[in-house]
C-alpha cells in the first residue's frame, strides 16, 4: 500500500486542487496512466501515476485543495484490502489466525502498529470525521465539508472544528455565498464576492511578495527605433512566411537576451541571502489571458534567431489564450519583458516577477521630435523602463545593462549576430 | 507487595477462624514467591496446608470447603497452572452460586501470580486477566500497588463470591505505603485515577498501570501531553464510569495490558467505550498489548513482546494525531 501525494507540478506550486479523478476506487492503475486532474497555480494538468496497482482509497475529494506532499490517494498491490485469503481483517491487526504452516507474525507488541491505524472503513464519498468532531460541529452549526482534517488520513478531529469556529478563523460556516440575494446595500451598492482562480491568487501573492521584499528602482530610456522599423520592413518583405516576421517586441526580447548574456547579475536572482546566476537565458513575455497575467517563457532566447523567437512567442500567446499552456512553458524564465505599447501606453513601470532581478516595461513606439545635429528632426522613439531588484542589480550595472539593450535595438543588425 | 499480601492474609486469618490457606509449597517452603512467609509458624498446619501438585484437586477442595462454610485462600503457583484447574474454576466455583440459586456460595480466593519478563518461556509467562474476566460469576482483581494489593485481598477474602486474584511476579518487590489498619479494605469496582490530565486517557491493567504512569510522565515532559492514567484495580466489577468520565473529558483512550491482543481486556474495554462514549471519541481507541505470540525465551525477544513506555507514548500520540 503506498500513498499518492499531491505532486509538485510547477516551480512556484505550493498547493493544488483536485479537479477530477480519472480513476475510481478499485480501478487498476499503471505507471504513466493519467490518474487525476489537478489545478495548480499555473494551469490544469492531468497527473500521471508513478505507481502501479489498485486504487484502494481516494483521500482527497474533487474540489479539495491540499499542499504539496499531502496524501491524495492510496494505491495497493492489487491484492486489495477486502478479499485476502487469510480471512476477514480486523483493523490493521488481522483476525486471530487459524493454525497454518506459515511463520508466525512478527513478535511486535501491538503498540508498534497502533500508530499506523487509520479509519479503514471510511472511503469514497464519506466524510472522515471523528464522532466528537461531528458532535461539536453539529452543536456549533459548522459545516464539516468546509473543514480540512488534520487527523490520520485527513480525518477531521475535534481540534479542527474548534479551530474553525475560533474567533479570527476563516469563517466557513458564516460566509455569505457569493452574490447572495439580500446582501446588504452599502454606499458602494451591492457587493459581489468572487473567489480568485488559482492563477489570480498566484498573481496576487507573487506581486505583493515582489513589492514587499524586492527593493525596486527604475531606469528609463528612450530608444530610437527608426532603424528597427526599417529593418523590420525589409525582413517582412523578404520573409517567406508571415509567422516568421518578428514583432518589435520579439526584437526587444532578442536584444534583452543578448544583453543578459553580457550582464550575468541581470540574469540571476537574489534568493536566501545569495546570488543565483543562471547559465541559460530564458526570457518571459507577459501575456494577458485567462483573466489573469501569465508569462510564457522563450527558452535560450540568446541563442535563437529572431524568426524562431517570433514563431515561438506567437504560438505561446495563442496557447495562453486557449488555456492550453502548461506549467513547464510558464516556468524557468530568468527575466521578463512586459509590453503595453499596443494599447498606446507611452511608458510605465512594471513589478518584478520574483525572484528575477529585473523586468523591462516597454511602451509604444511614437514619432517624436528630436534634436539631431542642432536641428529638430522626427524620430521613432520607444520608451522603456527597467525595474531592478537593488539587492542584486545595482544602479550602474542596471544602467549599463539597459544601455546595452538600447544600443542593440538602435543598431538592429547586431541582433542578427 | 509481597509483605502487603502476606499481612492481608494474616490479618484476615486472625480476624476469622474460617479463613485458611492452601496450595503447593505455601507452608514449609513459605510459597514459591515467599508470599506466605511466616503463616505456617503463626497459624499451624491445619490452616496453612501444603498440597500435592494437583491444581484441579486443590481448587476443587477449596470449593468444597467454601460451600461448607470455610473461607479458603487457594494459591496456585502461577496463572499458567490455573489452566489445569479451569474446569473447577469455571464450571464449579463460578457456576455453583448460580446453579444453586444462591443457596450454596463459594467464598473463595484463588491467588495466582503471572506475567512475563523473567525468561520463563511460553508456558510460564501468561497474562490471563482477559480469560477470567470472561467468566460470569468470578470477580477479578489485579492490583498494581502494595496498598491496593492488601486492601483488595482483604475485600476478596471477605466477599462471598469466588475471586480470581491475579498478582504480577514482577510486582512482588514493589514498595509502597500500606495501611496498618486491619480493617481497611477497598471496594471492588473502584478505579484509581493515578494521574489527572485532559489530553488522553490511559488505562493500564496490573503491571501496565505502572508502565502507563511512566509513559504519562514521558508524554508530559517530552510532548507536552497531559495524560490521565487510570488503574481499574478490579476488572470485574469494572469501574467503567470513571473511565467513561475521563474519556468524555479527553476524547481519546489508550488501553495497556500485558496479555494477548485478541479478545483481550483492551478489546473488551475498547468496545465498551465505543458503545457508551462514541460521540465523545476523537480517535479510535488505541490498544497496547503483548505481542500475538507465545512468550519467547530469548531475553531480547521477550522484552520485544511485552509493552513498554515507548509503545504507550506512541499509541497516545497516534490517538492525538491532528490534535497537537
Amino acid at each position: 500500500m503506498a500513498d499518492v501525494v499531491m505532486p509538485r507540478l510547477s516551480d512556484s506550486m505550493e498547493e493544488g486542487t483536485i479537479l477530477r479523478w480519472l480513476k475510481g476506487v478499485g480501478d487498476a492503475v499503471a505507471v504513466g496512466e493519467e490518474l487525476v486532474e489537478i489545478e495548480t497555480d499555473k494551469a490544469n494538468m492531468a497527473y500521471e501515476s508513478d505507481l502501479s496497482g489498485t486504487l484502494t482509497e481516494i483521500l482527497a475529494e474533487e474540489g479539495e485543495t491540499l499542499p504539496i506532499g499531502a496524501p491524495i490517494a492510496r494505491v495497493g498491490d492489487g491484492q486489495g484490502a477486502g478479499g485476502s485469503a487469510a480471512g476477514p481483517l480486523v483493523g490493521d491487526r488481522g483476525a486471530p489466525r487459524a493454525p497454518s504452516p506459515s511463520p508466525p507474525p512478527s513478535p511486535t507488541p501491538v503498540a508498534e502498529e497502533a500508530g499506523k491505524s487509520r479509519s479503514g472503513s471510511e472511503v469514497g464519498g464519506r466524510l472522515r470525521a471523528s464522532p466528537v468532531a461531528r458532535r461539536v460541529a453539529e452543536g456549533r452549526e459548522v459545516d464539516l465539508a468546509q473543514i480540512r482534517g488534520s487527523g490520520p488520513g485527513g480525518r477531521i478531529v475535534k481540534a479542527d472544528v474548534e479551530k474553525a469556529v475560533a474567533p479570527g478563523a476563516p469563517a466557513s460556516a458564516s460566509a455569505q455565498p457569493a452574490g447572495a440575494p439580500g446582501s446588504p446595500e452599502t454606499a458602494k451598492g451591492q457587493t459581489v464576492y468572487r473567489e480568485l482562480s488559482k492563477l489570480q491568487a498566484t498573481v496576487a501573492r507573487r506581486m505583493a511578495e515582489s513589492k514587499a521584499t524586492a527593493p525596486h528602482f527604475y531606469l528609463e530610456a528612450a530608444i530610437e527605433m527608426s532603424r528597427a522599423l526599417e529593418a523590420r520592413g525589409r525582413i517582412k518583405a523578404a520573409a517567406p512566411d508571415a509567422e516568421m516576421v518578428p514583432s518589435f517586441n520579439d526584437m526587444v526580447v532578442k536584444a534583452c537576451a543578448l544583453a543578459l548574456r553580457e550582464y550575468p547579475r541581470a540574469n540571476g536572482a537574489y534568493r536566501d541571502g545569495r546570488f543565483e546566476l543562471y547559465s541559460r537565458v530564458n526570457v518571459g513575455v507577459a501575456v494577458a489571458g485567462q483573466d489573469a497575467l501569465v508569462v510564457p517563457t522563450i527558452f535560450d532566447a540568446d541563442r535563437k534567431g529572431l524568426g524562431q523567437i517570433a514563431a515561438e512567442s506567437r504560438a505561446l500567446a495563442q496557447r495562453v489564450r486557449e488555456g492550453l499552456i502548461t506549467p513547464p512553458e510558464l516556468s524557468g524564465a530568468t527575466f521578463t519583458v512586459s509590453n503595453l505599447g499596443m494599447y498606446g501606453i507611452e511608458r510605465f513601470s512594471a513589478v518584478i516577477n520574483p525572484p528575477q532581478a529585473a523586468i523591462l516595461a516597454v511602451g509604444a513606439i511614437g514619432e517624436r521630435p528630436v534634436i539631431r545635429d542642432g536641428e529638430i528632426a522626427a524620430a521613432h522613439l520607444m520608451q522603456v523602463t527597467l525595474a531592478c531588484d537593488h539587492r542584486i542589480l545595482y544602479g550602474a550595472d542596471g544602467a549599463q545593462f539597459l544601455a546595452r539593450i538600447r544600443s542593440l535595438l538602435e543598431e538592429p543588425l547586431s541582433l542578427a549576430l | 507487595m509481597r509483605e502487603a499480601l502476606r499481612d492481608a492474609m494474616a490479618e484476615e486469618m486472625r480476624r476469622d477462624e474460617a479463613v485458611f490457606v492452601m496450595g503447593e509449597d505455601v507452608g514449609v517452603f513459605q510459597g514459591a514467591y515467599k508470599v506466605t512467609e511466616g503463616l505456617l509458624d503463626e497459624f499451624g498446619e491445619r490452616r496453612v496446608r501444603d498440597t500435592p501438585i494437583s491444581e484441579n484437586t486443590i481448587v476443587g477442595t477449596g470449593i468444597g470447603a467454601a460451600m461448607a462454610g470455610l473461607r479458603p485462600i487457594v494459591e496456585l503457583m502461577t496463572v499458567n497452572f490455573s489452566l489445569l484447574a479451569l474446569d473447577q474454576i469455571v464450571n464449579h466455583a463460578a457456576a455453583i452460586p448460580y446453579m444453586f440459586n444462591g443457596q450454596a456460595r463459594v467464598p473463595m480466593v484463588i491467588r495466582m501470580p503471572g506475567g512475563g519478563g523473567h525468561q520463563l518461556g511460553p508456558t510460564h509467562s501468561h497474562s490471563f486477566e482477559a480469560l477470567y474476566l470472561q467468566v460470569p460469576g468470578l470477580l477479578v482483581a489485579c492490583p498494581s500497588t502494595p496498598a491496593d494489593g492488601k486492601a483488595l485481598l482483604k475485600t476478596a477474602i471477605r466477599d462471598d463470591n469466588p475471586v480470581v486474584f491475579i498478582e504480577h511476579e514482577s510486582l512482588y518487590g514493589v514498595r509502597g505505603e500500606v495501611s496498618e489498619d486491619a480493617d481497611e479494605t477497598l471496594t471492588f469496582g473502584e478505579a484509581a485515577v493515578r494521574r489527572e490530565g485532559g489530553d488522553v486517557t490511559i488505562v493500564g491493567v496490573l503491571k501496565m498501570a505502572l508502565v502507563a504512569d511512566r509513559a504519562a510522565t514521558q508524554l508530559s515532559h517530552e510532548h507536552g501531553v497531559e495524560a490521565e492514567v487510570i488503574d481499574p484495580r478490579t476488572l470485574r466489577p469494572l469501574d467503567l464510569d470513571t473511565i467513561l468520565e475521563s474519556v468524555r473529558k479527553t476524547n481519546r483512550a489508550v488501553i495497556v495490558e500485558e496479555g494477548w491482543p485478541h479478545g483481550g481486556v483492551g478489546a473488551n474495554l475498547s468496545t465498551l467505550i465505543t458503545e457508551q462514549a462514541f460521540d465523545h471519541l476523537d480517535a479510535p481507541v488505541q490498544r497496547v498489548t503483548g505481542a500475538d505470540v507465545h512468550m519467547p525465551y530469548s531475553k531480547r525477544l521477550e522484552q520485544a513482546a511485552i509493552p513498554h513506555e515507548e509503545h504507550v507514548v506512541k499509541a497516545a500520540l497516534a490517538a492525538l494525531e491532528g490534535a497537537i
